[in-house]
């Protein structure tokens, strides 16, 4: 019998190895498709379906709602998703006091003195509202914290007339786990940006896409040879990705992009450029 | 305490293993401390002790219970376990379950009066497919990049394995393992057949694949220090050498649809666990094939009718157990080439906890 049992539990029958010893993935939840709840940081050019997936981001915020106004209000109902792991309201106010409460919470998300800004936290999910006690201006934003890949799609400007998609690269494991395509594109304005495909990167807080000079880094001291510019911050570590490439940077000077821990100085990845073919 | 002689094959073997142990830890990186080899040699031993003195009532040098727990400690890896960790005692629970599961194979599966299935070898199969690859996974078939520790580790390989296959004729049960392995292993490579590995950036292809399954460090222990336990093999030459095909075919036929190394290591442990249970009729097959023509022959010495002896096969518990584990073993093996858990794994897709 306990041959058989432990046979059933081999090949995970029913999830059972999964329930009684746990299981090296979460449970496959929905990416999130846009930065903002609702989807309106995205004009997307292909409308795609969330996809359910089992791969973790390092937790990021997605903007819920934006609420500014002077003196007191209730605003709009809005959702917390209940996959998130907490919220908070980012606020800023002129003068008097600030108080904002959940209608069902005991204690204020925030009870404060104006002029000031900080912010407050609350892990309740679901629909709420914000109930605002204030003598002045003040302005808002609420934010969820997610774990789930952002899958966004590519920017209405990557697919118009005059793109060029000028470089791509495969990541590959330098200090950390890193895989996906990255690839950059010559915008119709001249600007430039900067795209991640089916990307994921061992989760760390406060990781950066640089661009290095170096062909094909392989060590941390080695990617540290030679100096290399930031590119953006990179808050969600798995998914498909946008991002604007600042203006001053000329993207076809740098021969990689290595994803760089500045907390413990360490290379996480890095993809070889080459060019993109047309 | 009653000592091996100085010719026991089984000290031999030790000593091979143990300097691999030792080459291990310092300059292959097993990800194994040296807290796991030791007490799991030490719960082989232990065991074999406690068995062999209330059955004989004497204290005899437990060599096949250290050989035992030796060799679950060279294949099995805890998660979590870096090499340098020393004593870390990570997982030493899966390592305990593992030897634990070895001797209970060997003292209570004897269908014959003889066991039936390489303790090791089982102990081994039952923990990375029960315990599972979110906790424990067996060492990488790449031992590291082909420098001289490699190179080291290659000449104490086939050094040790003539030493060790000579005294107990094996080395025709080797060579009929290694030669259709390495051609099926060539085939699929040559077919496009890939896999994914922790410690490598993207599929496994071509010549890599041929070298990295069929040349592994890991492929020759098996066969010249696993495979070749006179206690679990056929005892004639051509039983041995049909032993060592089966066997080869049983592992290219799991290993064939495998995406992961995690899923190929498990492919040739199973191959060896199916085909230890067929012995008794490979040995009676060896016996048809050394017996003259027209002479006939019993098979496994028992003359009853095969209703009678399926019926009396049922009712012994040894036979049902081995069957469960000779069915169970290459099934659940063979679902692991759709297990996206090992896929992410071997694909470090995990994030910080990945499990290897």
């Amino acid at each position: 019998m306990a041959l058989a049992a432990s046979a059933a539990m081999g090949a995970n029958l029913f999830g059972m190895r999964d329930r009684l010893l746990g299981s090296a993935t979460p449970e496959a939840r929905p990416a999130a498709v846009s930065r903002t709840a609702d989807g309106s940081a995205t004009t997307p050019t292909v409308i795609t379906e969330p996809q359910e997936t089992v791969l973790r981001s390092q937790p990021w915020w997605q903007r819920v709602a934006t609420l500014e106004g002077s003196g007191p209000t209730t605003s709009a109902p809005f959702t917390i998703d209940d996959a998130a792991i907490q919220w908070r309201v980012v606020w800023r106010c002129e003068s008097g006091n600030l108080v904002v409460r959940e209608p069902a919470a005991s204690e204020p998300l925030v009870d404060a003195n104006c002029p000031g800004g900080d912010t407050g936290y609350s892990t309740e999910t679901g629909p709420t509202s914000l109930a605002v006690d204030a003598a002045g201006p003040w302005q808002l934003q609420v934010e969820q914290q997610l774990d789930v890949p952002l899958v966004e799609p590519p920017l209405p400007a990557m697919t118009a007339p005059g793109t060029v998609a000028e470089t791509t690269g495969s990541f590959y494991r330098m200090d950390q786990s890193g895989t996906g395509v990255v690839t950059i594109y010559r915008l119709a304005d001249g600007s430039a940006a900067l795209r991640l495909d089916d990307f994921f990167v061992t989760p760390n807080v406060d990781l950066e896409i640089h661009l290095s000079p170096l062909e094909a880094p392989q060590t941390t001291d080695e990617f540290l040879s030679v100096p290399s510019v930031e590119v953006a911050p990179l808050d969600v570590t798995a998914g498909s990705m946008n991002f604007t490439v600042p203006p001053g940077i000329d993207p076809s000077r740098y021969r990689s992009v290595v994803i760089w821990c500045p907390l413990i100085d360490s290379a996480y990845a890095a993809a070889t450029l080459v060019p993109a073919q047309p | 305490m009653v000592l091996p002689s100085s010719g026991d094959p089984r000290l031999r073997l030790s000593a091979v293993i143990m300097t691999l142990h030792v080459l291990g830890q310092t300059v292959l990186g097993f990800k194994v401390s040296i807290a796991q080899i030791l007490v799991s040699i030490g719960v082989g031993a232990l065991i074999e002790l406690a068995v062999t003195y209330r059955r004989q009532r004497m204290l005899v040098w437990p060599a096949s219970g250290i050989l035992t727990g030796s060799g679950v400690a060279f294949i099995l890896r805890a998660s979590g376990t870096d090499n340098g960790d020393w004593w870390s005692l990570n997982g030493i629970q899966f390592f305990v379950l593992a030897v634990v599961l070895s001797l209970l194979s060997k003292y209570f599966i004897r269908p014959g009066g003889r066991h039936l299935f390489n303790p090791s070898n089982v102990g081994l199969v039952w923990a990375l497919l029960v315990i599972g690859p979110n906790h424990v996974f067996p060492q990488y078939l790449w031992w590291g990049p082909n420098d001289a520790a490699v190179a080291v580790a290659y000449a104490v390989i086939l050094l040790g394995g003539v030493w060790v296959l000579k005294p107990v004729r094996m080395a025709p049960m080797a060579a009929s393992f290694l030669v259709p392995f390495a051609v099926l292993v060539g085939a699929f490579a040559a077919s496009g057949r890939s896999f994914i590995a922790i410690w490598h950036d993207g599929p496994i292809g071509g010549a890599s694949y041929f070298l990295n399954v069929a040349m592994s460090p890991e492929v020759l222990v098996f066969v010249l220090f696993m495979m070749s336990d006179p206690q679990t093999a056929p005892r004639a030459r051509a039983g041995r050498v049909i032993y060592g095909s089966a066997t080869a075919l049983v592992a290219a036929g799991l290993i064939y649809f495998q995406p992961t190394e995690f899923g190929i290591k498990l492919a040739i442990l199973s191959s060896l666990t199916v085909v230890c249970a067929l012995v008794p009729l490979i040995e009676a097959a060896a016996r048809r094939v050394g017996q003259p023509r027209g002479e006939a022959v019993s098979t496994l010495g028992d003359a009853r009718p095969l209703p009678q002896r399926l019926v009396a096969a049922a009712r012994n518990p040894a036979i049902v157990a081995a069957l469960i584990i000779a069915v169970a073993a290459p099934l659940n093996t063979a679902a692991l080439a759709g297990n996206q858990q090992v896929i992410l794994i071997e694909r470090g897709l995990t994030g910080e906890a990945n499990a290897q």
